[in-house]
């Protein structure tokens, strides 16, 4: 082999090495991005907890793997803990869910913020404080944010040739042509497509309303007409729920205004409110779900019980089905059942034989 | 042949017929029932209105400790993530360890026992996870000394190579124990006869006398050192107490926990917090 072409190849290899060395700097894990501080050094451990003198467990894990793949991958730690200044630190404080983190509000070019959330959640039914201003009463069981919200996880979906979950690789392909970061395509297509579904499906949804509006105590103390994920799961809609449909409406379809924040949920009583009396027809009847609905379709008890006192029509009326349906299926299939077993043994006899 | 085909035939119906029946009840009789209860609950909750301020400061065990612990599943379409739902956590476990089967400390101290040195509890409850009890507070010496540590599995209890290099750090499902010299052979320090005690005194307590009590609550920690291992034992370069090497920790790892980072963290504990934990039960401390 000549020199000339031992001269090429060893440019060749440090073209390529220097080629591998971007390559690696642009394909840094987002927790990278996120954990500059290091905080993953200790936090990466399951066991870091204690059992607080509530007794309340405490854990300060965060599982990399699924921060990863949540939407809050690209705000670094201190961005929400902004009392951590040091390592080793103190006592963290409680995270301000309205702080201004480090992520820019592409839109308005701001730092981004909560506060909108927390704006629409004042004037909402769960708001702690009256039109008055003045504090409601059992004030301490109404929603936070993190009675609701855990760290909100992407649900990607694939839409090339049909729409399923997860990522599309010959999308991102698309991506690349332009777009060079890789970190940045992942999160971006996240992002969109994530936001173009629910977050979380209805059954997913219909628990976190039931931690609240199951709660016996809970509904009890608010004077709650009805225990309003149990009866939801009664329903139609709730049963499809259960199989894991995300086609069924689930509490936020009917009880949020359409194009409104989930946050802005409010009262039954409120003329505003989707589920206000005069505005309740439009619900059933929209476009995604029954556009043919008579106006009558929405005044059926969505949230009735299997209860003489609330419902003696709604009572009575599953009684007897139940009934007729038990009553006629179990005797034919008892019929079916003794049928067989004189087909096993066809001489057997109760009777004892004469010898 | 034919005949037998037929009995087989009829007994899959006859399994299948019984499988409806059941599935039928459950959905109409059974459901009724169910109800009967649901509509009891409900009538609780008018009864409940009566004792509304009583009732909202109630704490019963079943409240504070039974129904505390929730499990949920996030439909991500892709993937199901199965997890503990800690109230007013924010961030995703996304895995279980399971229970500790083998230890017998933990059926009185339970999974997470240190609470009383604030700035280190957290610290020592994450090696817990991973590190037997024995480990931290048997100080092993003279003859019974071995060096010898051991990885076993927290489901079965029996020793098990290094899971280092295959899992997640300290989520190993499997803790690191000690072995003991006995008649000149390495035990681990957790035998069957210990586990045995510690379990009869368990079952027995309620029928025994207090000074009974006393010598067996004596007798089961009699191997335990007034003085634990500190955290420095390990994480220093010259002679740790740990073979990490032999437990398999490749260099890496074993350089991470030996590094400056790590250790400086220790320096600036030890320097300010530790001196406390040198001498447990001293006032305004708590013994570990």
């Amino acid at each position: 082999m000549s020199t000339t072409y031992i001269r090429k190849f060893r440019y060749a290899g440090i073209v390529m090495f220097l080629m591998l060395c971007m390559l690696a700097g642009t394909s840094a894990s987002p927790a990278d991005a996120s954990d500059i501080t290091n905080c993953l050094l200790c936090h990466k451990y399951p066991g870091i907890s204690r059992v607080d003198e509530e007794g309340k467990l405490r854990l300060f894990y965060v599982n990399e793997d699924v921060f990863n793949n949540s939407v809050h991958m690209k705000v670094k730690c201190e961005g929400c803990h902004t009392d951590i200044k040091k390592i080793p630190h103190d006592t963290a404080k409680k995270v301000d869910c309205l702080v201004e983190c480090h992520i820019t509000e592409p839109s308005t070019e701001t730092k981004f913020s909560h506060r909108d959330v927390a704006t629409y959640l004042e004037k909402s039914v769960h708001s702690t404080k009256d039109e008055k201003g003045q504090p409601k009463e059992f004030a301490e069981d109404l929603p936070s944010c993190k009675e609701c919200h855990d760290n909100p996880l992407y649900r990607p979906l694939s839409f090339f040739k049909s729409q399923t979950p997860g990522i599309s690789e010959d999308a991102l392909g698309r991506c690349r042509t332009c777009h060079k970061k890789e970190e940045f395509i992942y999160r971006f297509y996240n992002h969109i497509t994530s936001r173009l579904h629910k977050t979380r499906i209805p059954l997913n949804i219909a628990e976190v309303c039931a931690r609240c509006h199951d709660n016996p105590d809970i509904v009890a103390r608010h004077n709650l007409s009805t225990r309003a994920a149990f009866s939801y799961g009664e329903t139609f809609h709730g049963k499809a729920a259960k199989y894991l449909s995300e086609k069924i409406p689930d509490c936020l379809d009917c009880h949020v205004k359409k194009g409104t924040s989930v946050h802005q949920m409010l009262s039954h009583e409120d003329p505003r409110s989707s589920i206000h009396k005069n505005n309740r027809s439009n619900i059933c009847s929209n476009t995604d779900c029954h556009p043919d609905a008579s106006q009558k379709l929405s005044n059926y008890a969505v949230h009735a019980e299997f209860n003489l006192e609330q419902s003696k029509t709604h009572y009575f009326f599953t009684l007897f089905f139940i009934m007729l349906t038990g009553g006629t299926l179990l005797p034919l299939m008892g019929i079916i059942f003794l049928d067989l077993v004189r087909r096993f043994f066809p001489n057997a006899s109760m009777k004892r034989r004469k010898k | 042949m034919k005949k037998f085909m037929f009995k087989i035939y009829m007994i899959g119906f006859m399994v299948l017929t019984v499988y409806f029946m059941i599935m039928i009840w459950n959905v109409t009789f059974a459901h009724i029932y169910e109800e009967y209860h649901n509509r009891q609950e409900i009538e609780k909750i008018v009864e409940l209105k009566k004792t509304m301020q009583k009732k909202a400061k109630q704490t019963t065990f079943e409240k504070i400790i039974i129904q505390s612990e929730e499990r949920v599943k996030h439909y991500l379409g892709y993937r199901i993530l199965d997890e503990a739902r800690i109230e007013g956590h924010f961030h995703h476990i996304g895995f279980d360890v399971g229970p500790d089967n083998r230890s017998y400390c933990i059926d009185c101290h339970g999974d997470i026992p240190h609470d009383k040195a604030k700035d280190l509890r957290a610290f020592l409850n994450m090696h817990a996870f991973f590190i037997s009890c024995q480990t931290c507070h048997v100080q092993l010496e003279g003859d019974k000394k071995t060096g010898v540590f051991k990885w076993y599995d927290r489901g079965t209890g029996e020793i098990i190579p290094s899971p280092v290099l295959t899992g997640s750090p300290g989520a190993y499902r499997a803790k690191i124990i000690p072995f003991e010299n006995v008649n000149g052979k390495p035990m681990r320090i957790d035998s069957k006869e210990r586990i045995a005690f510690a379990k009869e005194n368990r079952e027995r307590e309620s029928e025994l006398t207090e000074p009974q009590k006393s010598k067996a609550k004596k007798i089961i920690h009699n191997i335990v050192s007034e003085k634990p291992h500190i955290c420095s034992d390990c994480h220093q370069k010259d002679n740790p107490l740990l073979p990490l090497a032999s437990l398999g920790y490749s260099q890496d790892r074993i350089d991470l926990i030996l590094s400056t980072e790590v250790v400086g963290m220790i320096d600036k504990y030890t320097n300010f917090y530790m001196p406390r934990m040198l001498h447990p039960g001293s006032p305004g401390n708590g013994k570990e």
